[in-house]
């Protein structure tokens, strides 16, 4: 199988302050990791140093330079001052394939079409992003982040502002893309369930405790590792 | 009836400076879309008024007797050289690691404002030079402006036209943007240098009191009146045309100071805007 990214003996901080060291990885074409950790546990360091948005405080993030990330940020982060309407929004995924200074081609606009449609958003596209519910803000950021045609999807606890409804439909959306596109999905949340059901491969990051481990979901689903983890008596069935 | 006759037959006295006015509106109420949006209102205040030290310096260094430095002393080419350094600045200096970047804001406001007060009290040429900087004249305007402005608005647009998608893109989401490796610092100091151009012109033009009004009041009432925001931008820009030219007129007819006349208009449109807002939510 092909590398899509790899991290080789990394430490991941801000400035000199080290969160989390010795992390090495690699994620390929298929795969389904799931980033699990406590509120202020480097989770979200984590993905914005394998998407190359902060450096590592050392060793190396290894990717290919023609890699296409589809990313699905937290939707709190974006200012409701803006009339962004979903149809543009979703626009702005397809921009990882159109240069500064160039406009969206015909093509584009399909693809930027097929992906709300695909997402079940296809009604709402001439509404503002700032008037939909927490669920409907989601499926747009993930039709936003299949627009790109990604190699990789990587998502920033799609699930979290969203009721169990709207979680099982996300997660089931995520998979179906995952499944047909045979794109890797790198997804960060705070629910060992969600991510234990849906994924093939785990992280778990603390850097309270300087905990992190990664591998299959066999390997790292062990009840000593998750009691040491979460630091209570998981009963796991 | 007879005002408008006596307003209608000076066309001489006012065409100049209401063509001026009308384009310097209309591109800051353009340009102040970003500004509102990116939540940056107090940094064109900052810019109008450093824009306006940069004159009142020029005017200063002029009675010093440096004219061996002419071209440099010029007031536009001293105020666009102050303005674009502080607009990169700004651009390119996010982060302060102690203070917040408002206050970062609030300081280059204050140091120019009391630099324009005091340099205004030493200038011999007198107060009325920097009374028209700050707060603009009816019937003074350059004629090289009446080509300058235009030119440089029609500029500044053909920049906005080409790069709408990536100034869109870097302001509202600067982190997916960088992610998808666009040149974010870049596009952000291109953005804020065609910022400090009109905001140099237009405020030599206006003054800085209605330039900061036509870049504030303008975008927020088109953000009340729709919500797509193309039309935000056109709106925006007919409002600041609009307001510039009304001012003109009021200004005119009344005798009252055109800076403040066109901060009123601009202000009377944003009431009229909440007021229309109000009317069509309780429908």
């Amino acid at each position: 199988m092909k590398n899509l990214i790899q991290l080789e003996n990394v430490a991941i901080g801000y400035e000199k302050e080290v969160f989390v060291d010795s992390i090495s990885l690699s994620i390929e074409y298929n795969q389904f990791w799931g980033v699990l950790g406590p509120n202020g546990s480097g989770k979200t360091t984590l993905l914005k140093t394998i998407l190359n948005l902060i450096s590592p405080v050392s060793g190396n993030v290894i990717s290919n330079n023609e890699l296409v990330f589809g990313y699905v940020p937290q939707n709190e982060k974006f200012d409701p001052i803006f009339p962004i309407s979903v149809y543009e929004l979703v626009s702005m995924g397809r921009y990882s394939r159109v240069k500064p200074g160039r406009k969206i081609s015909k093509i584009d606009n399909e693809i930027v079409e097929k992906s709300m449609d695909s997402a079940g958003i296809l009604n709402l596209k001439d509404r503002t992003f700032r008037s939909l519910s927490g669920g409907e803000k989601q499926r747009t950021l993930l039709a936003r982040a299949i627009s790109g045609e990604p190699d990789i999807l990587v998502l920033d606890e799609p699930t979290a502002s969203v009721d169990i409804k709207g979680e099982a439909q996300i997660m089931e959306l995520v998979k179906s893309i995952q499944t047909e596109s045979k794109l890797a999905v790198l997804m960060v949340s705070h629910f060992l369930d969600t991510v234990s059901e849906f994924s093939d491969h785990l992280i778990l990051i603390d850097k309270d405790s300087n905990i992190f481990q990664a591998g299959t979901k066999s390997e790292v689903l062990k009840k000593e590792s998750l009691d040491k983890f979460f630091g209570i008596n998981l009963n796991l069935n | 009836m007879e005002i408008l006759s006596e307003f209608m037959h000076s066309y001489f006295l006012w065409r100049d400076p209401m063509i001026v006015g009308a384009v310097t509106g209309a591109i800051c109420g353009f340009l102040g879309v970003y500004v509102v949006l990116r939540r940056i209102i107090f940094v064109s205040a900052a810019l109008t008024q450093i824009s306006s030290f940069g004159v009142a310096l020029s005017f200063y260094l002029e009675g010093m007797g440096l004219a061996i430095f002419a071209s440099l002393i010029d007031p536009f080419a001293l105020s666009l050289i102050l303005t674009v350094l502080a607009a990169a600045f700004y651009a390119l200096k996010r982060d302060f690691s102690l203070i917040s970047r408002e206050g970062v804001i609030a300081f280059g406001f204050l140091l120019a404002s009391a630099g324009v007060i005091i340099l205004g009290d030493r200038i011999a040429k007198g107060a009325h030079d920097i009374s028209t900087i700050l707060f603009g004249s009816a019937v003074i305007v350059d004629p090289m402006d009446a080509y300058l402005i235009p030119g440089i608005a029609i500029s500044v647009f053909i920049i906005h036209f080409i790069y709408y998608k990536d100034f869109i893109f870097v302001s509202f989401d600067p982190e997916s943007a960088q992610l998808f490796k666009y040149p974010v610092r870049r596009l952000n100091t291109l953005l804020l240098i065609t910022l400090a151009l009109v905001v140099t012109v237009a405020t030599r033009a206006l003054g800085a009191l209605p330039v900061f009004a036509l870049l504030a009041l303008p975008p927020l009432s088109s953000l009340y009146l729709t919500e797509k925001l193309k039309l935000v931008f056109v709106f925006s820009a007919i409002i600041g045309g609009l307001s510039a030219v009304l001012g003109y007129f009021f200004s005119f007819i009344l005798s009252i100071p055109t800076g403040a006349s066109i901060t009123v208009c601009a202000s009377i449109f944003f009431i009229l805007a909440v007021i229309w807002r109000q009317i069509r939510i309780s429908i």
